[in-house]
C-alpha cells in the first residue's frame, strides 16, 4: 500500500478493529475450552483438558457431531455435480431466459432461511420423510447453491473456450473433451465450492432447526439447545470442534486452490 | 515401435471412453445436442425448484385464518392474518426494528469492511495478504451459534467483561440480551461476507488510476472519495445488498443474543408456527419478509444490474 503514514495509520486503525471483533469470539471459546473451573471465568482459574475428556463421555454430542457431518457429507455429494453442471450450462451452452434462469437460480439467496426452512419442512412433511437425515443434507444442498455455482463458473469463465474447440478439432468427441478437458480446468472451483458446501452444510443451524426432531438433532441445533440451558465449559470444548474443522478447511482451501482466488476480480 | 505393430495395444481407458462416448451419442443423439445445455441446467432447475414450491405452499398457508376453536386453519381463504400483521402494533414494531437494524448493520458493516478489504487488496507483503483472509475466513468457516456463543461468555451478566469490571471494583453492566449486543453479533457475521464482496471489485481497480489522483494534487481522503468508492460501486452494492437481506431475515443472532427480547422478523415468523401454534400468521409473516426483500433487490438489480451478483461475467 502506498500513500502518506496518515493513510496507513487510519486504514491500519480500521483493519485492527475488524481482526479484534472478527477474532474475539474465537479465542473466547478457545480460552474457556481450556478452564480448569466449572463455569467461565476471568481471569481462567487454570489450564486443563477437562472439559475434553467429559466431551468424549457426551454421547449427545458425538453423536449429533457425526449426523452434521453427514448432513455435509449429503450436501457436497449433491451440490459438486449439480452447481458443475449448471454452471458449465449457463457460461458455456447457449440458454434462452438466461437473465430468467440466473434470478431463478439466485432464489435460495433472495428467500429468507427462515421461509425456505418453513417450506421444506412443508414439503418433507407432506411426503413423509421428515425425521431422517438426508432430508436436511438435500436441504442445505438447495440453500447454499449459488456458492456452488459461482465457484464453479469463476472458473468456466476463466476457461478460454479455444481449448474445447481445439480438442474437438484434434477429434475428441464431446464427452471426451468434457471429460478431458472441461472438468479438469474447473477443478479449482469445484474443489473450492466443495469445501464451501461442506462447511455451510456443517454449520447449517435455522433450516436443521426446522428439520430435525430431538432424536436426528445437528451439532449446531444441539450447542443452541444447550446454550438455552446452563453455560457450562463442555460446550466451549464443542465449539472448539468447528474452530478445528475451520482451520483444516482453510488449510486445505489454501493448499488446493489458494485462498488469492477469493481477491480475483471477475 | 508404431501402435500399429503392438497390435490390440490400444490403452483399455481409450476404449472405456469409445465405449461412454457411444452410449452417450445413442442416449443423447446429436439431434437433441442444441439441449444439451438445459439437460445440464436441469438437476440445479429441479433442487431450487424445491423451494419456490416451498414459497407457493407458504404463501397459500398465509392465507387460511386459525380457527381457535379447533386450533386448525380454516378452509376458507381470507386476509385477515395480513390484517394481524399490519394492524398490531407488536408486528409492525417487529418488522421496524429488523429494517433498522439491517440499515445500521448494512452501514457501520461497509464502513468496517471496506478499508480491510482495501488493505488486504492494496498490501504488498503476501504474508500480510494471507493473515487477513485467514482471519475473515475462520469465523466465516465457524457458524453463528458458535460465534454468539462467544459473544455470550464476553458480555454475560457472569461474562468475562463483567467479571473484569468487579474485579476493578465497578458496577456490573446488562451487555447482553439488548439491541446494542444483536447489532454486535450481527455486525461480526456479516463482516467477512462485505470484505468478500469487496475485495474483487478494488482489485479491478488499477493502482495507477490512484497514483494519477494522487499526482494531481488530490490528498488520500480524495482520492478516496472522488476515485476509490465510485469505482468500487458494484463490489460496495452487491455487499450491501448480501448484508442488509441476510440481515433483516436473520434468527439466530436475535434469538440468541437477544435473549427473546429483541425479536426479528425471523423469530416471529418461528413464533408463530412453534410457539403460539399459527402457521397462518406466521406463514403472512413470511410472505411480507419475502415482499420485502425481493423488492429491495428488484429494485438493486433494476437500478444497477446483479453486478458481483451474477454467475456469468461479460463473454468475450
Amino acid at each position: 500500500m502506498r500513500g502518506p503514514r496518515s493513510k496507513a495509520v487510519v486504514l491500519w486503525a480500521i483493519t485492527w478493529l475488524n481482526l479484534v471483533c472478527l477474532g474475539l469470539p474465537t479465542v473466547i471459546v478457545l480460552a474457556a475450552s481450556f478452564t480448569a473451573g466449572d463455569i467461565v471465568t476471568f481471569p481462567p482459574e487454570g489450564f486443563s483438558l477437562r472439559w475434553y475428556e467429559r466431551l468424549l463421555t457426551r454421547t449427545d454430542f458425538l453423536d449429533a457431531f457425526l449426523r452434521s457431518l453427514w448432513v455435509a457429507v449429503i450436501c457436497t455429494a449433491l451440490a459438486v455435480p449439480v452447481g458443475t453442471l449448471a454452471a458449465i450450462a449457463m457460461v458455456r451452452y447457449r440458454i434462452r431466459f438466461l437473465a430468467g434462469i440466473q434470478l431463478y437460480l439466485l432464489l435460495p439467496f433472495t428467500i429468507p432461511l427462515i421461509v425456505s426452512g418453513l417450506g421444506l419442512m412443508l414439503i418433507f412433511g407432506e411426503v413423509r420423510v421428515l425425521g431422517s437425515l438426508w432430508p436436511v443434507g438435500v436441504a442445505a444442498c438447495v440453500i447454499n447453491l449459488p456458492f456452488m455455482i459461482w465457484a464453479v463458473s469463476a472458473s468456466v469463465n476463466a476457461l478460454d473456450p479455444d481449448l474445447e474447440l481445439a480438442a474437438a478439432s484434434c477429434g475428441a468427441p464431446p464427452l471426451q473433451t468434457f471429460l478431458t478437458v472441461t472438468l479438469p480446468a474447473v477443478l479449482p472451483g469445484v474443489i473450492s465450492g466443495a469445501l464451501l458446501m461442506f462447511i455451510l452444510a456443517f454449520n447449517e443451524f435455522i433450516v436443521s432447526l426446522l428439520l430435525v426432531d430431538a432424536r436426528i438433532v445437528t451439532l449446531p441445533v444441539t450447542i443452541y439447545n444447550s446454550i438455552r440451558s446452563v453455560i457450562t465449559p463442555d460446550l466451549a470444548a464443542v465449539s472448539v470442534v468447528y474452530i478445528v474443522v475451520a482451520v483444516v478447511a482453510i488449510w486445505l482451501l489454501d493448499r488446493l486452490v489458494s485462498l488469492d482466488v477469493f481477491l480475483k476480480s471477475k | 515401435m508404431s501402435v500399429r505393430e503392438r497390435g490390440h495395444a490400444v490403452p483399455v481407458r481409450w476404449r472405456l471412453l469409445d465405449a461412454v462416448e457411444r452410449v452417450a451419442a445413442a442416449v443423447w443423439p446429436p439431434a437433441v445436442r442444441g439441449l444439451t445445455g438445459w439437460l445440464l441446467l436441469l438437476p440445479a432447475l429441479l433442487l431450487v425448484g424445491l423451494l419456490a414450491v416451498g414459497l407457493l405452499w407458504v404463501a397459500e398457508y398465509s392465507l387460511h385464518e386459525l380457527d381457535p376453536a379447533t386450533y386448525m386453519l380454516r378452509e376458507d381463504y381470507s386476509l385477515a392474518n395480513y390484517g394481524t400483521v399490519f394492524g398490531q402494533r407488536v408486528y409492525i414494531d417487529i418488522v421496524l426494528r429488523s429494517a433498522a437494524a439491517a440499515a445500521i448493520v448494512t452501514a457501520v458493516t461497509l464502513i468496517l469492511a471496506f478499508p480491510y478489504a482495501y488493505v488486504m487488496v492494496r498490501t504488498a507483503r503476501p504474508w500480510v495478504r494471507k493473515a487477513l483472509l485467514v482471519s475473515l475466513f475462520l469465523p466465516f468457516f465457524i457458524g453463528q451459534v458458535v460465534r454468539a456463543y462467544g459473544w455470550l461468555i464476553l458480555l454475560g451478566k457472569q461474562g468475562l467483561i463483567n467479571q473484569a469490571l468487579a474485579a476493578l471494583g465497578l458496577e456490573p453492566m446488562n451487555l447482553l440480551f439488548n439491541y446494542n449486543a444483536v447489532l454486535l453479533g450481527l455486525v461480526q457475521y456479516m463482516l467477512p461476507f462485505a470484505v468478500l464482496m469487496l475485495a474483487p471489485a478494488l482489485t479491478a481497480i488499477p493502482e495507477e488510476v490512484e497514483q494519477a489522483s494522487e499526482s494531481l494534487g488530490a490528498t488520500w481522503v480524495q482520492t478516496f472519495l472522488h476515485v476509490v468508492i465510485p469505482m468500487a460501486k458494484p463490489g460496495l452494492v452487491g455487499a450491501a445488498v448480501v448484508v442488509f437481506t441476510l440481515t433483516i431475515t436473520d434468527f439466530a443472532m436475535p434469538e440468541i443474543l437477544g435473549g427473546g427480547t429483541i425479536d426479528f422478523i425471523a423469530n416471529a415468523i418461528y413464533d408463530g408456527f412453534f410457539q403460539i401454534a399459527n402457521a397462518g400468521l406466521g406463514s403472512a409473516l413470511a410472505v411480507v419478509l419475502v415482499a420485502i426483500g425481493t423488492t429491495l433487490v428488484g429494485l438493486i438489480f433494476a437500478g444497477l444490474g446483479a453486478g458481483t451478483l451474477s454467475f456469468v461475467s461479460r463473454r468475450g
